[in-house]
């Protein structure tokens, strides 16, 4: 256990991070604007991820390259989601909204299953073998543009929220709904933007590792959870805190990974979610 | 008062006969194994309801009692010999420790952020489970040495005798449960589902109270964990501490009546019902049907009842009570 | 009359972001009396129940309680000792009848649910709600729900009775009956602290009166006193009388 070892464990993680911000980025969207807690994020990075592997298959798509496709396809479906499922349930008890997102999450996953059965797929670009080698660290080229891919689309998130005129609205319409109508925005158009982006973004995420990452129907219970603990550790409704905090978790993961064994990686994600909850509840970004 | 035989006395209790009688009418052990796994749910629903219902905190990590109760037992079986009555009641206890960690650390957070803890901490306990395969086998699973029929072994040579075990387990639970709502903790709890602020300034220690409801859930929760697994004799992390059972768990209670004692009962016979009629129907011939038609049917049930289904439960058994005649005893 | 007040606040402060809400607040409330807090809107009365019930953790300074120190304890902790708070926005379990709200308040010194029961029918004759005993608090008139939330709260068996602008928006007649019902608690032995716009009804009932503003005392002493004090007049400048 030398300090290389570390250091490219603590690179991966960082690496990672960058997947984990996409996809509690997309969950902060839904819950900042729409209140509604998405369990079926991870179904939808599923989703993105088989897009990008039947592109492969029929089609030979580069998985990068098919991020034009299927960004627009599970926005589409987001809005699809948020107009027929999430709309009747914005005002219904917790309840109903939780086992509305369970509900779409199983069945979404058994889906899956059944479409496209249990079988492991892999996509296999030319580059995905590549490796970049420095001073005894090694990083898979996937992985540095699977990252380098999230952070021009966080980047891009941020412009849009930042400097876009409906950017503005979306980010308004998450602090004041009612003010928001007053002054002519339509808050049910924001509703389906927000939705649409949160599941992009998990399918973009999906889309940037499958050169890296076995798809099968389950592979998104792992991302909800992870994606969860940073959105939690990073406040809820904080994009900030959600980057910084997928920072945390991606490089806690990877080191827990190298300590304790590739089986006890979420373990030890799901040891920052008790740290967080015993010393600050309110996260990082969070008042005391 | 004399003996007045009202219907909301007499129902419960023709229901419970024919309960009892009911396993010499199914024509095959088949049957009374679907009842018996009713009666296995409507216990943890009723258990689940809780702290899930009354204390309306929604748990989707039940499971995690489930599989320590089984597990605590199992091992302690094979480890010890000691006879599963005695290990059913550690099993509990064992779940109930467990309860007092998880409350502290998911208590802090409300709604659907409390149900994501408790499926992150049950999901930990599973990987922990099948990371330490030198003390609980791992992906393997644990087996309760078969010793035929040894009653004193918790091992019946029928399914009649843990048919009833199973009955009476959920009757007990119905029991406690409407002992809890009509005592001080169900008032307490019910008034921190209404407004905890308001219920705080009344003098209810709100963390207290749902500390308690979660103890009770999980003790009970952890007893069903290790009757089944006296009753399946296997045991595996993916049965036992699945997030699949959690949910289902919970869905006992959601559709039967959450916060109603005998809500679980009917949800537990829905379910059962409807996940055999599935299996049936599809033959197991495709993976991933059932559950698929599963959850369309829970988004379907919720967008046609948001505020869920427990209203018309209620209310059709009240208007049975008042329409059936009461007897009179003797006159005062 | 005892020597040692009832409840004693003592140099209390509480920051909010940019907002001194409190500042070097003091003041006694002795046993028996009614004392009336006024002061204009954003003056600092809601968060000083706040900080006496425990809702909020003061920066500095200390509450006292029958000389117990109560600082910083949490709600339920100051309600187990003997004060009870109604709130400005009633907060009512609105889904529970009547008589089940004010059954969870009496469950706490009557923890057999049947003796609470008949505690809290005796609470609901006393402030008149025993009518409406079985209605669900949800569908209560305004007047009725504030009625409730001093219900709730006496359930509790407080030595000590916050009320939080009981009155706000009452016509004529339910203030006088607020007014009756606030002085019949004093006669039952219970001691009252109102906060209050309705600047009639608390010159009435008060014996003292505090007067804060922006976070501070200005003035204390007797209706007649404060009423003639010229930094309560100034502090009010140009505010008539709210019609009560």
């Amino acid at each position: 256990m030398d300090l290389t070892t570390i250091l490219q464990a603590t690179l991966t993680g960082i690496l990672m991070a960058g997947i984990y911000a996409l996809v509690a980025v997309g969950l902060t969207l839904i819950f900042g604007v729409v209140r509604i807690v998405n369990f079926a994020q991870g179904e939808f990075v599923m989703l993105g991820m088989y897009v990008a592997f039947w592109l492969w298959k029929l089609w030979r798509i580069d998985p990068y390259l098919s991020l034009l496709i299927t960004m627009p396809l599970l926005f589409l479906f987001g809005v699809l989601v948020q107009h027929f499922l999430f709309r009747p349930i914005l005002h219904a008890p917790d309840l109903a909204q939780i086992f509305m997102t369970v509900g779409l999450s199983v069945v979404l996953m058994n889906a899956a299953l059944f479409f496209f059965t249990a079988d492991f797929r892999s996509v296999k670009p030319v580059y995905s073998e590549w490796t970049l080698r420095y001073l005894g660290i090694t990083l898979g080229v996937p992985r540095l543009f699977a990252f380098l891919g999230a952070l021009i689309l966080a980047g891009l998130l941020a412009l849009f929220l930042l400097k876009t005129d409906l950017g503005k609205a979306l980010r308004a319409v998450a602090q004041d709904r009612e003010v928001c109508m007053l002054l002519g925005i339509n808050p049910e158009r924001m509703y389906l933007l927000a939705v649409g982006l949160g599941t992009a973004l998990a399918g973009a995420a999906g889309c940037l590792i499958v050169p890296f990452f076995y798809v099968f129907p389950t592979v998104g219970v792992v991302f909800v959870l992870v994606a969860f603990v940073v959105v939690i550790l990073g406040t809820l409704g904080s994009i900030q805190g959600a980057l910084l905090a997928a920072l945390v978790v991606g490089v806690a993961e990877s080191l827990g990974i190298l300590f304790a064994g590739a089986d006890l990686g979420l373990v030890v994600v799901f040891g920052i979610l008790v740290a967080t909850l015993i010393l600050k509840p309110a996260g990082l970004m969070g008042a005391q | 008062m004399g003996g007045m035989l009202t219907p909301g006395r007499y129902l419960p209790a023709v229901c419970l006969l024919f309960l009892v009688v009911l396993p010499r009418l199914l024509p095959n052990p088949f049957y009374v194994h679907i009842a018996i796994m009713m009666a296995v749910f409507a216990a943890l629903g009723g258990a689940w309801n809780i702290i899930g219902g009354y204390g309306g905190q929604l748990s989707l990590g039940h499971a995690a009692f489930f599989g320590t109760g089984a597990y605590a037992s199992t091992l302690l079986v094979n480890a010890y010999g000691i006879s599963p009555w005695i290990t059913l009641w550690i099993g509990g206890l064992a779940a109930l420790a467990l309860s007092i960690p998880v409350g502290i650390i998911c208590f802090r957070l409300q709604g659907a952020y409390f149900a994501i803890a408790t499926i992150g901490l049950a999901e930990a306990l599973r990987l922990l489970v099948l990371h330490f395969r030198e003390i609980t086998n791992g992906a393997q699973g644990l087996t309760v040495p078969f010793k035929g029929d040894a009653p004193w072994h918790f091992q019946f040579g029928s399914k009649l005798p843990y048919y009833y075990l199973a009955l009476a387990m959920a009757v007990a639970v119905v029991l406690i449960v409407r002992r809890m709502e009509r005592g001080r903790l169900g008032h307490y709890l019910v008034a921190i589902g209404q407004n905890q602020d308001a219920a705080e300034a009344l003098g209810i220690n709100s963390s207290r109270a749902k500390a308690k409801a979660l103890a009770l859930s999980a003790f009970l929760t952890g007893v069903a964990g290790v009757f089944y697994a006296q009753y399946t004799y296997v045991i595996h992390p993916d049965s036992v501490f699945s997030l699949g059972l959690s949910i289902q768990i919970a869905l006992v209670a959601i559709v039967g009546g959450v916060g109603t004692t005998l809500g679980p009962v009917l949800g537990a016979v829905i379910l059962e019902f409807f996940i055999q009629f599935t299996q049936i129907a599809f033959a197991g011939q495709y993976p991933g049907l059932e559950l698929m038609v599963y959850g369309g049917l829970l988004v379907a049930v919720i967008l046609w009842r948001p505020r869920g289904v427990i209203p018309w439960f209620a209310r059709l058994y009240e208007g049975l009570v008042a329409r059936l005649p009461a007897a009179r005893g003797a006159q005062a | 009359m005892t020597a040692l007040p009832l409840l004693e606040v003592e140099g209390l402060a509480k920051r909010f972001g940019g907002v001194q809400a409190v500042l070097d607040l003091s003041f006694q409330v002795r046993e028996g009396e009614i004392l009336g807090i006024i002061g204009p809107n954003g003056s600092g009365k809601t968060t000083t129940f706040n900080l006496i019930t425990g809702v909020y953790r003061p920066d500095r300074g200390r509450v006292r309680f029958a000389g117990h120190d109560i600082t910083a304890h949490r709600s339920y902790e100051v309600c187990g000792r003997g004060i009870c708070r109604t709130f400005q926005i009633a907060k009512p379990f609105r889904d529970l009848t009547v008589l089940r709200n004010v059954l969870i308040g009496t469950l706490l010194r009557h923890p057999d649910p049947v003796a609470a029961e008949i505690r809290a029918h005796e609470i609901l004759k006393t402030v008149g709600l025993e009518g409406r005993a079985r209605m669900v608090a949800g569908s209560l008139t305004t007047i009725d729900q504030r009625r409730l939330e001093v219900a709730r709260a006496l359930g509790t068996g407080p030595r000590l009775l916050l009320l939080d602008e009981t009155m706000a928006g009452l016509t004529p007649t339910e203030t006088e009956e607020a007014i009756r019902l606030i002085a019949s608690l004093r006669s039952q032995g219970l001691t009252v602290v109102v906060v209050e716009h309705v600047m009639r009804a608390i010159m009435s009932l008060s014996d003292r009166i505090v007067v804060l503003d922006q976070g501070t005392k200005i003035a204390d002493g007797t209706p007649a006193e404060i009423s003639s004090d010229p930094r309560v007049i100034q502090a009010y400048l140009g505010v008539e009388y709210r019609r009560a």
